[in-house]
C-alpha cells in the first residue's frame, strides 16, 4: 500500500528528529557544557560555594595563609596575614569575585572536577560535608614577612626564588591591600581610585626599564661573542650617533676591560658594547632570556617587552645599558639572575607546589621544569665571577653578607619621570648566593626611589639572602 | 509468583523505577517527607490497577499506557520535587486523566458516526477559540486560558484533538452530517479530489492556525501545521499542493520573523542568547546552565538547583530532568517518547480504514512533534516556542488532553489488533 510507504517515510523523519535531539544533547554536554559553569549568571557556582568549605592555602612549611571558617552556617574566607599576601593569593569575595591564586585555583579549592562535573557524580553521595582541596605554596612565610618589612612603605617589589628549581620563596608587591572581606568591601572604592595602583601585583605585572641590571645579560652575550679582552677608554661620556651616553655622575674610569666595566657599571663601555654586538645578537639574546615571551605561571604574569621593529645604533646602545623601550617584570629579572646562577638554565617559576585533599591525600604535584637555556655554562661561570666582584668591590657592596659570597648587579633605571629632570630613578638589584652553589636568587625594585640600586635595593637583597642562608 | 516479580514483565520495570525514584527523592529531601512515599504509592498503585484492567479487558496495545505511565510518574515526581502543592495537584490531574483515558476509549467505541462529524468538530473548535478570545485571560503574555471556577483551562489542548479528527474526516472522503434532526437531514458529500473541497479544507486548516497565531500560541500553531503537512504528504498524492503548503508556511515563517516582534526575538535568542543574558535570553541560558550542571549522570533527584530556571514546571521541565538525572536520563525520556511514537506508527500502519489511519497518525504525530518542539527548544536545538512536554509538564489541560488522545489511540489499537478491523497480517499482540 502506497500510503503505508509514505507513513514509513514519516516514521523515518521522526527517527531523525528524535535522534537529532539525543545527538545534540550529547554534543552540548561534551563540548559546550563545561563553559557554562563559570558564567556570572549561573548561580549554581555561588550556591555550591556557599555550602562548600573552600580549601586552605599554606606556605611551604604548613603555615596557614588563607583559611575558611564557618560563621553561623556560612563559610568565611580569612587571611591571617592581611595585606602580606594580597599580591600572591589575591582575594575571594562574594561581591568582587576572585583574583590571583584564589581565581586560578578555584576549581581545586572548591573541588570542582571537570570530569566529575561532566559525569555529574555528586560528591555529597560519598561525603556528608562538601570540602575543597588545600594548596601548598612554595612561599616561605618567614622570608615573605622579612621582605615585606624591608620594603616597608616604599613602592616596589621583591622576588626571591630558588634558582635551581624555580620555586618562589618570597614575592612582595607594594602597596598591597587587606584582602579580608570586610576590609575589602570597606576600602574597595578608595583602592580602585588610588593613584598608587594598590591592585597591581608589581612583581608579576609591573613593567620597568631594567637599567644596569640588564648589563649582566649583555656581558654574557659579549663573552659569547669573544669580547672578553676588549678594552675601552672611559672618559665618563660618549656620543653615539649624536646622542650622549654618560656614566652615573659622569665619572670617568679611564682604561677598563669587560669585568671592570660591569663592576663599576660603566655606561660608556656598555653602550659601545651594544653597538658592537649589533641588532641580530641583541635580538637573539633578548629572545633567549624570554623577552616578548608569555611564560606560564600560577598567577597572571605580564610579558617583558622588547618593542623594536628595527634598531638604530642609539637603540643598541640604550638596550645594552638597560634603557630604551625595553621593559621587564621583577619576576623576570629574578629568573634572569637565577639562570646565571644555575649554569645558564632558566627554570619555570613555580608558586603552587601541591594540591592536597581534605584527608591529606596528594592530588597533584608540580615538579621543577626547565624553560630553556639563556647562556652556556661556561659563559655564566665567568659572568658569575664578575657579579661576585660587583658585590665585593663595585656598586653592589651593600648587598654583601659576611661569610657568604654574593653575586649581584645593581641598577638605577631612568624612567618617564626622570626625563623631566626629576630625581625619581627606579632602584634595582638582582643577585644570588652563595655564588659557588646558589640557593637563593633575588630581584628587588624600589620604584621612583630617587636613589641608586646600590644604596636602596642592594641592602634589602643582602638581608633577605642572609636570613635565608643563615637558617 | 516468580513470574509476577520478573523484570521481564514491563509493568514490574515501571514499579521498580518508581520505587527507586520516589525512594531516592524521599532519601535526599531533607527534612524527610513521608508524603513523597505516599504519593509514590498512590501513583504506582493507580497505574498498576489501570494496567491490569487494560490487560484483563483486552484493550489492545499494552505498551501505550505503560510508556505514558512511566512519563507521567516522572512528571509527578519532578513537579513534586519542585513544588509540593503543584505536585499534589498534578496527582489529582493524573487521576482525572486516567479516568478520561478510559472514558475516551469507551466513547470512541460507542460513537459509530465519528467519521461523519467534521463540521461538528470544526464548530466545537471555533466555539472554543471564540470563547477564549471573548472571555479568555492571559497568562504569560498569551491570551489562551479560560478560567472556570478558579481553575484555568487551556482550550487549545482540546482543539489539537479536534483538529486531528477534522482532518481525518476529510481524508476519509465520506458523507458529512451538517445538520441532522427529524425535520432536516443535511449532508455534504466530501470529495477530496475536487478542487472546491480542497479549498474549503485548507481554509479550515488555516483558520485553526490563524486563531492560534492570534492567541500567540506559536508552538501549537507550528505543531498543527506539521501534523497537517505530514498527513497531507501521506494521504494526498498531489505533490504540487504539498509544495504550495510548504511555501505558504515558509513565507509565513519568514514574514513572522520580520514583522512579528515576538517571533523575531525567539529566533534571535536562539541564535545568540548570550547577547541579552540578563533579559530575553535569561530563560534559555538558565536552561542550558541546568543541563550542563547535570552532566551525563545527573546531580541526583532533589540535589540540583533546577528551580533557578523560570517556568521550570511547565515548558522547561525537561531541563530539570537533565540536571538531576543527567543527559542519560534525558535520553531515556526521549527514547520513551520514541517508543510511544513507534507504537503509534505501528497502529497507523496496520489499520485499514482511512479515518482511523489518519486519526492514529495524527495523534502519533501530535505526541512526536510536540515532544520535539519543546525539547528541541529548551536544549536550544531549535528556537523556543512555549508548549508543554506531553504527560510530564505541570498542567491539567495538557495532561488531560494527552490522556484523551491516548484513549483514542488505545481504542484504535484494540480495533486493529483484535480483528475488529479487517486485519489479516496484524497478528502481533
Amino acid at each position: 500500500m502506497q500510503k503505508n510507504n509514505k507513513i514509513i517515510h514519516v516514521l523515518i523523519l521522526m527517527c531523525t528528529i528524535f535522534f537529532s535531539l539525543m545527538a545534540y544533547l550529547t554534543y552540548f554536554q561534551l563540548f559546550t557544557g563545561k563553559k557554562m559553569e563559570s558564567n556570572a549568571f549561573n548561580r549554581r557556582q555561588q550556591l555550591k560555594e556557599d555550602d562548600t568549605k573552600r580549601g586552605d592555602i599554606y606556605d611551604r612549611n604548613g603555615v596557614v595563609l588563607a583559611e575558611s571558617t564557618n560563621i553561623k552556617g556560612k563559610w568565611q574566607r580569612k587571611y591571617p596575614y592581611g595585606s602580606l599576601y594580597s599580591h600572591v593569593i589575591g582575594y575571594n569575595s562574594e561581591i568582587y569575585g576572585r583574583a590571583l591564586i584564589e581565581q586560578k585555583y578555584n576549581s581545586y579549592l572548591l573541588d570542582i572536577n571537570e570530569l566529575k562535573s561532566v559525569m555529574g557524580i555528586s560528591n555529597s553521595l560519598l561525603k556528608g560535608e562538601k570540602v575543597g582541596n588545600n594548596l601548598y605554596l612554595t612561599i616561605d612565610n618567614k622570608l615573605q614577612k622579612l621582605a615585606n618589612e624591608l620594603l616597608g612603605a616604599k613602592k616596589g617589589a621583591v622576588v626571591a626564588m630558588n634558582p635551581k628549581t624555580g620555586e618562589i620563596l618570597a614575592m612582595v608587591s607594594k602597596p598591597g591591600f587587606d584582602p579580608n572581606n570586610s576590609a575589602l568591601t570597606e576600602k574597595w572604592k578608595e583602592l580602585v581610585d588610588s593613584e598608587d595602583s594598590p591592585f597591581l601585583p608589581r612583581a608579576v605585572q609591573g613593567l620597568y626599564a631594567p637599567g644596569s641590571t640588564f648589563k649582566v645579560a649583555v656581558a654574557a652575550l659579549a663573552l659569547e661573542q669573544d669580547m672578553e679582552d676588549i678594552v675601552f677608554d672611559d672618559k665618563g661620556i660618549i656620543n653615539i650617533d649624536g646622542k650622549n651616553f654618560s656614566n652615573s655622575n659622569k665619572k670617568a674610569y679611564g682604561k677598563l676591560g669587560l669585568e671592570k666595566a660591569l663592576v663599576v657599571s660603566s655606561n660608556v663601555a656598555f653602550s659601545q658594547i651594544g653597538v658592537k654586538l649589533g641588532e641580530k645578537n641583541l635580538r637573539d639574546m633578548a629572545n633567549r632570556i624570554g623577552m616578548e615571551k608569555s611564560i606560564s605561571f600560577d598567577i597572571p604574569l605580564s610579558k617583558s617587552v622588547f618593542p623594536y621593529e628595527s634598531m638604530e645604533k642609539t637603540d643598541m646602545a640604550a638596550v645594552a645599558i638597560g634603557q630604551g623601550k625595553m621593559l621587564v617584570t621583577p619576576l623576570h629579572m629574578a629568573m634572569l639572575a637565577s639562570s646565571i646562577g644555575n649554569n645558564g638554565v632558566m627554570m619555570k617559576p613555580i608558586l603552587v607546589s601541591r594540591v592536597v585533599d581534605a584527608e591529606g591525600k596528594e592530588l597533584k604535584k608540580w615538579n621543577p621544569e626547565k624553560l630553556g637555556n639563556t647562556f652556556t655554562a661556561d659563559t655564566t661561570k665567568k659572568v658569575k665571577n664578575m657579579m661576585v666582584k660587583v658585590v665585593k668591590e663595585g656598586t653592589g657592596r651593600s648587598a654583601a653578607v659576611k661569610g657568604i659570597t654574593v653575586a649581584g648587579k645593581t641598577g638605577t633605571a631612568e624612567n618617564e619621570q626622570t626625563i623631566n629632570g626629576a630625581n625619581k630613578e627606579h632602584a634595582w638589584f638582582i643577585g644570588f648566593a652563595p655564588a659557588e652553589n646558589p640557593q637563593i636568587a633575588v630581584a628587588v625594585i624600589v620604584e621612583y626611589s630617587g636613589g641608586s640600586g646600590g644604596t636602596i635595593s642592594a641592602p634589602i637583597a643582602g638581608k633577605i639572602m642572609k636570613d635565608y642562608l643563615d637558617r | 509468583m516468580m513470574k509476577l516479580l520478573s523484570l521481564k514483565r514491563p509493568v514490574n520495570m515501571l514499579v521498580l523505577a518508581n520505587i527507586l525514584a520516589f525512594g531516592l527523592l524521599y532519601y535526599y529531601k531533607k527534612p524527610y517527607d513521608k508524603m513523597v512515599l505516599i504519593e509514590g504509592l498512590i501513583v504506582t498503585g493507580l497505574i498498576c490497577l489501570s494496567y491490569f484492567f487494560i490487560i484483563k479487558k483486552n484493550m489492545g496495545d499494552g505498551y501505550l499506557f505503560l510508556v505514558v505511565s512511566m512519563l507521567s510518574s516522572l512528571g509527578v515526581l519532578m513537579i513534586y520535587r519542585l513544588d509540593q502543592d503543584r505536585g499534589f495537584k498534578q496527582i489529582l490531574w493524573l487521576v482525572i486523566g486516567i479516568g478520561l483515558f478510559f472514558m475516551s476509549y469507551y466513547l470512541y467505541g460507542k460513537v459509530k458516526i465519528k467519521d461523519k462529524l467534521m463540521f461538528y468538530y470544526y464548530a466545537a473548535s471555533i466555539f472554543l477559540f471564540m470563547t477564549t478570545l471573548v472571555i479568555g485571560s492571559s497568562i504569560n503574555g498569551s491570551r489562551n486560558w479560560i478560567l472556570i471556577g478558579g481553575y484555568s483551562f487551556q482550550p487549545s489542548e482540546i482543539i489539537k484533538i479536534l483538529f486531528v479528527l477534522t482532518i481525518a474526516c476529510y481524508f476519509k472522503n465520506s458523507e458529512q452530517i451538517i445538520f441532522n434532526s427529524k425535520s432536516v437531514n443535511l449532508k455534504w458529500k466530501l470529495d477530496n479530489t475536487k478542487i472546491i473541497s480542497k479549498i474549503a479544507f485548507f481554509l479550515m486548516v488555516y483558520s485553526y492556525i490563524g486563531f492560534l497565531v492570534m492567541q500567540r500560541e506559536w508552538g501549537t500553531a507550528l505543531l498543527l501545521f506539521l501534523i497537517f503537512f505530514m498527513v497531507l504528504y501521506v494521504f494526498d498524492n498531489d505533490i504540487k499542493l504539498l509544495l504550495l503548503n510548504g511555501a505558504i508556511a515558509a513565507i509565513g515563517g519568514i514574514g513572522g520573523y520580520f514583522f512579528v516582534h515576538h517571533i523575531k526575538i525567539r529566533v534571535q535568542m536562539w541564535l545568540d542568547p548570550w547577547a541579552d543574558i540578563a533579559g530575553k535570553g535569561y530563560q534559555i541560558t538558565q536552561s542550558m546552565f541546568a543541563i550542563s550542571a547535570g552532566g551525563f549522570f545527573g546531580r541526583g533527584i532533589g540535589l540540583g538547583d533546577p528551580y533557578l530556571i523560570p517556568e521550570v514546571k511547565t515548558d522547561f521541565i525537561f531541563s530539570a530532568i537533565c540536571e538531576e538525572m543527567g543527559v542519560f536520563g534525558g535520553i531515556a525520556v526521549i527514547l520513551l517518547y520514541f517508543l510511544l511514537v513507534y507504537r503509534g506508527f505501528k497502529i497507523a500502519l496496520y489499520i485499514k480504514d482511512l479515518f482511523k489511519k489518519t486519526v492514529a497518525l495524527g495523534i502519533t504525530l501530535m505526541f512526536g512533534f510536540q515532544t520535539f518542539i519543546i525539547i528541541g527548544g529548551v536544549i536550544k536545538l531549535i528556537p523556543l516556542t512555549g508548549i508543554t512536554l506531553p504527560f510530564i509538564s505541570y498542567g491539567g489541560s495538557s495532561l488531560v488532553s494527552g490522556f484523551i488522545a491516548l484513549g483514542i489511540l488505545q481504542a484504535l489499537s484494540k480495533e486493529c489488533y483484535s480483528g475488529e478491523e479487517d486485519v489479516s497480517d496484524a497478528e502481533e499482540q
